[in-house]
């Protein structure tokens, strides 16, 4: 207690407080700073610790497997030549490449049911219709993506392995291009919708009234203005979708069909994405096998970076309506 | 207006119209999926059995007296009894969709109560009961009565003996117990590590800090967590919290603990923004007012602005929660797969979510277990969304 209070003297005589109340205030600031310091030092904790695991394989001999081939790590057409445990021969080549193809497709059924769902839910519907509208999205949007799983493995590899079946394509188990696609847009549909519908909302009355103004029809304001106007906002609605779909795992994995090599185009093909791969094998704990999922990580994470930033540079480039 | 125009327009609205309704479509085949497959499992049993069967061997003494209770009227026609040994059985279906002879009814005087635990011979508590699935009756005379030939050529071969070797039975697996308790266990875990970072992150976000060129990089920091990947979430969790658990707990690989760890950073940031949402509505004029009379900074943090900003929180945890509940890729990685009786803070376990998935990556996939476990996280998660819009409309509009 005395030595507490001894403490506390000196403290107050080295930093100039006033009395014990502004001690407290100092001790509860300095929590408060620790946190955020702590909150905002796990992005680099992130980067830092799957760098370090996925840089590994590349510069070690990996217990006498030898360092994998960088070059051929990123541009090769099978995931493994040779047995597990005894070779170095990964590559995600085909693997990036089918990531961006099935998030692209995906992108591109849902984004038009989308918009116009937005369109629908912010200006077309009567109200009462559109707050049940918009409450079906944030629902959509709350269903974890393991029952989305679930439904695609229950109701979509079926129907997709039928669809095949009557047009005389064997398909194994329905796993494919058009199966990962659809559990995709499914997944990314509520997320466009519900920001396509703030950046429609978003647009200013005035412009609605001039167009109606000059004449157009309400359906020609909202498709032909409105629609123009929130292009910018659209876009975002595009980019955290793409986000949304590149990173999905569990889902993916369990439609997809975690094809060892391609990539594979053709819509009944089996398919994998750096996700699913990350997710396969999880048996091992140690050596190779273990460290490369790593380094999968860090290809995902580069390749959200460098399709946001080239989604964001187009999005620039598109331009914008100035709204203001 | 011409016609064409008309025709034209009336188009683009049916268009829209249709949009819409895939959206509806998608969730009632979903919800429609889900509970057609698995609402028959649901019962209670589901929630307290285990998830592995526990096997008995039970044996018995000669027998000098048989049961003589003759068959109770409130047995289905589907139940075969035996009059002699006092017990029903009935063919049926366990979770996994395998057929399996279950136990319906023991007679009071049935000589199968006179059992005892080959394996264990001071286990008192022995008994077969109801609800448990024989494996297989063998006898010493002849071939074993196996489960695959049906309850009704098990009973027969019973009642045309006076001694039998022994009896394998189990109780029935597959429940959920066990993945349901971890789910509570990391919940807590996962907020208590969480809440009071989250909280006073944002308190200093928007209470202390300065407007400076710091701060916004801080700011873009935490904003920069939520467009990482939950998968990521996983590796990092992997990197991180595995090695830390196992080096200063009884831990060895993966476990509840590392996962609660690993979800805690993934709910930062939606902490700190939703409660920062709540913080900037409080009026300015409640912190100049308890600062005129003499409080200082933390003290109106803690009396003033923090019980204004409950709601917030309340709604924060909420969302937390629903997270925690629907999360799989980062847990796979940071709790591991391993379907788990006996939960312990140091130990694998599954949460519901991971338990899905490990159901639907066997082969066969459990396509109707899965689908109860998911009833049961979508009403949770329905739930939790519905009271957060409650709360956000009846708290956040008064301020």
């Amino acid at each position: 207690m005395k030595k507490t209070k001894q403490w506390f003297k000196n403290l107050r005589n080295n930093f100039h407080f006033n009395s014990k109340k502004e001690i407290v205030d100092f001790f509860v600031r300095l929590v408060f700073l620790i946190s955020t310091i702590i909150s905002a030092s796990f992005i680099i904790i992130i980067i830092a610790f799957i760098a370090r695991e996925g840089i590994k394989p590349f510069v070690t001999d990996n217990n006498g497997l030898g360092a994998v081939n960088l070059f051929r790590f990123l541009s090769g057409r099978v995931w493994l030549t040779g047995t597990t445990f005894q070779s170095n021969l990964y590559s995600v080549g085909f693997i990036i490449i089918n990531t961006l193809y099935v998030a692209l497709l995906s992108l591109l059924i849902s984004m038009p049911i989308g918009v116009l769902t937005a369109l629908f839910i912010a200006k077309i519907a009567p109200k009462k219709l559109s707050s049940i509208m918009r409450t079906v999205i944030e629902l959509l949007a709350a269903i974890p993506s393991i029952v989305y799983g679930l439904f695609g493995a229950g109701v979509i590899l079926p129907f997709v392995y039928n669809f095949a079946k009557t047009l005389g394509i064997q398909s194994p188990g329905g796993n494919s291009v058009l199966a990962t696609v659809v559990v995709l847009s499914l997944m990314i549909l509520p997320t466009i919708t519900a920001l396509s519908e703030v950046a429609i909302r978003s647009v200013g009355k005035d412009i609605e009234h001039g167009s109606l103004a000059l004449g157009a029809t309400k359906t020609q304001t909202h498709f032909k203005v409105i629609l123009t106007s929130a292009k910018s906002g659209i876009f975002s609605a595009a980019i955290l979708g793409i986000g949304r779909a590149l990173g999905e795992a569990t889902a993916v994995s369990l439609v997809a069909g975690n094809a060892q090599n391609g990539p594979s185009f053709g819509i009944f093909q089996t398919t994998s994405t750096l996700t699913s791969t990350m997710l396969q094998g999880l048996k091992e704990t140690i050596g190779l096998d273990y460290d490369i999922r790593f380094s999968v990580g860090i290809v995902l994470m580069i390749v959200i970076l460098i399709t946001n930033m080239v989604l964001n540079y187009v999005k620039k480039k598109v331009g914008n309506v100035n709204v203001k | 207006m011409s016609n064409k125009r008309k025709k034209f327009d009336k188009l683009l609205q049916i268009i829209t119209y249709a949009s819409s309704s895939i959206g509806v479509l998608i969730l009632s085949l979903i919800v429609i999926f889900v509970i057609k497959n698995g609402v028959g499992l649901i019962n209670w049993d589901l929630i307290t059995n285990d998830y592995h069967a526990q096997f008995y061997n039970g044996g018995i003494d000669e027998v000098t007296t048989f049961s003589n209770t003759s068959r109770p009227i409130n047995l289905d026609d589907e139940d075969v009894y035996s009059e002699k040994w006092g017990i029903a059985l009935r063919d049926g279906l366990d979770r996994e969709g395998k057929p399996i002879v279950e136990v319906t009814y023991i007679a009071e005087d049935s000589p199968l109560n006179l059992m005892y635990d080959k394996n264990n011979l001071d286990n008192a508590d022995f008994e077969i009961e109801v609800e448990n699935v024989i494996s297989s009756i063998k006898f010493d005379n002849k071939p074993s009565a196996l489960s695959l030939y049906g309850a009704e050529y098990m009973i027969n071969e019973l009642d045309a003996e006076n001694q039998f070797r022994e009896i394998v039975f189990s109780s029935l697996g597959g429940g959920i117990r066990g993945s349901l308790i971890t789910t509570l266990y990391t919940i807590g875990l996962t907020l208590i590590i969480a809440l009071p970072i989250g909280i006073f992150s944002a308190i200093y976000l928007n209470e202390f800090a300065k407007k400076n060129f710091v701060t916004r990089v801080i700011r873009s920091m935490i904003e920069m967590l939520t467009g990482v990947p939950s998968i990521i979430f996983g590796l990092m969790g992997l990197a991180v919290f595995v090695p830390l658990t196992t080096r200063y707990t009884p831990a060895d690989g993966a476990n509840l603990l590392s996962g609660s760890l690993t979800l805690a950073v993934i709910l930062l940031p939606i902490i700190i923004r939703s409660t920062e949402e709540s913080l900037k509505v409080i009026p300015d004029d409640f912190r100049f007012a308890s600062l005129a009379l003499g409080a200082n900074n933390s003290q109106t943090t803690f009396k003033v602005v923090l019980p204004s900003a409950l709601p917030g929180i309340l709604t924060a945890t909420l969302l937390a929660i629903g997270r925690v509940i629907g999360e799989s890729a980062a847990l796979i990685f940071a709790i591991g797969t391993t379907i788990k009786d006996d939960i312990s803070i140091f130990g694998k376990s599954t949460t519901l979510a991971v338990h899905i998935w490990s159901l639907l990556t066997d082969e066969p996939a459990n396509i109707e277990l899965a689908s109860t476990i998911s009833i049961i996280i979508l009403i949770i998660v329905l739930v939790l969304n519905i009271s957060v819009k409650l709360l956000s409309k009846k708290y956040l509009k008064r301020v």
